[in-house]
């Protein structure tokens, strides 16, 4: 009994999440853009992981390097306060 | 030749004169060190993501020009030893340019700029109805001397190049 309700529950599906900038090419990843890296990082300021977003391994890369290039300039913090 | 950018913050407080003086001072050490200023690029006073020598603001200035790595580390050494300067970062966009290739870019700019003024200007002296087929044309225009000047080669390394631009320090 008890291992079929877990079954069902594995059952879930999930939409699948698509790289948003493989998606549509003419967004470009830049830190200067410190608007458009907002929503990859947390609130504490830490980069958000791609299985949570769903960014492919490619761009999460250049995502990466452009958010540690924004924080060394200060559009972005390295710890976001709590609010 | 290689093509760098570089954003240094400045402090805020500065008078206008002040200011005025320690960019006319980089401009300099630029063309001293055999560098090509291509963009300057004043962004004004902003908003910092996190307080830099206790101050919540900054006056940030992006650099884009042409150059070698001596130029670089003669750059940061200066803008290390000024406390004027409260942060920089260096970011390379392109590996290989010709100087000849920068040069057109800057021509193209100023061209650009002066017909964008040029319209700005000719607008309110026309007829409502007149004014915007003038204005689409002068744009045309502007957009085809673009891209004749700046050569395809140049063009399209950059925006590849600016992905994977290195974080310098």
């Amino acid at each position: 009994m008890a291992f079929q309700k877990k079954n069902t529950k594995k059952r879930f599906f999930q939409r699948r999440k698509v790289c948003r900038f493989c998606a549509d090419s003419t967004l470009e990843i830049n830190y200067k853009d410190a608007k458009a890296l907002r929503p990859f990082i947390t609130e504490r300021g830490k980069i958000i992981p791609r299985r949570i977003t769903g960014t492919c391994a490619k761009h999460q890369r250049k995502l990466a390097v452009a958010i540690k290039q924004a924080r060394t300039i200060a559009f972005l913090p390295y710890v976001g306060k709590l609010s | 030749m290689r093509r760098y950018e570089t954003i240094f913050i400045a402090d805020p407080d500065l008078q206008e004169d002040a200011r005025k003086n320690l960019f006319d001072k980089y401009k300099n050490l630029l063309v001293q060190e055999k560098g090509i200023l291509i963009d300057f690029d004043d962004w004004g006073n902003r908003k910092l993501a996190y307080p830099i020598k206790k101050k919540a603001r900054g006056h940030y200035v992006c650099m884009t020009y042409g150059g070698t790595g001596v130029l670089v580390t003669e750059l940061e050494r200066n803008f290390r030893l000024d406390d004027k300067v409260m942060k920089f970062m260096t970011v390379l966009l392109e590996k290989d340019v010709t100087a000849s290739a920068l040069e057109a870019e800057i021509a193209a700019a100023a061209q650009q700029e002066e017909a964008k003024e040029a319209t700005a200007a000719a607008q309110p002296e026309e007829v409502k109805e007149a004014a915007p087929a003038a204005t689409d044309e002068a744009a045309d225009e502007v957009t085809e001397v673009a891209e004749a000047d700046t050569p395809e080669e140049t063009k399209a390394p950059e925006t590849k190049t600016a992905e994977a631009a290195q974080e310098e320090n």
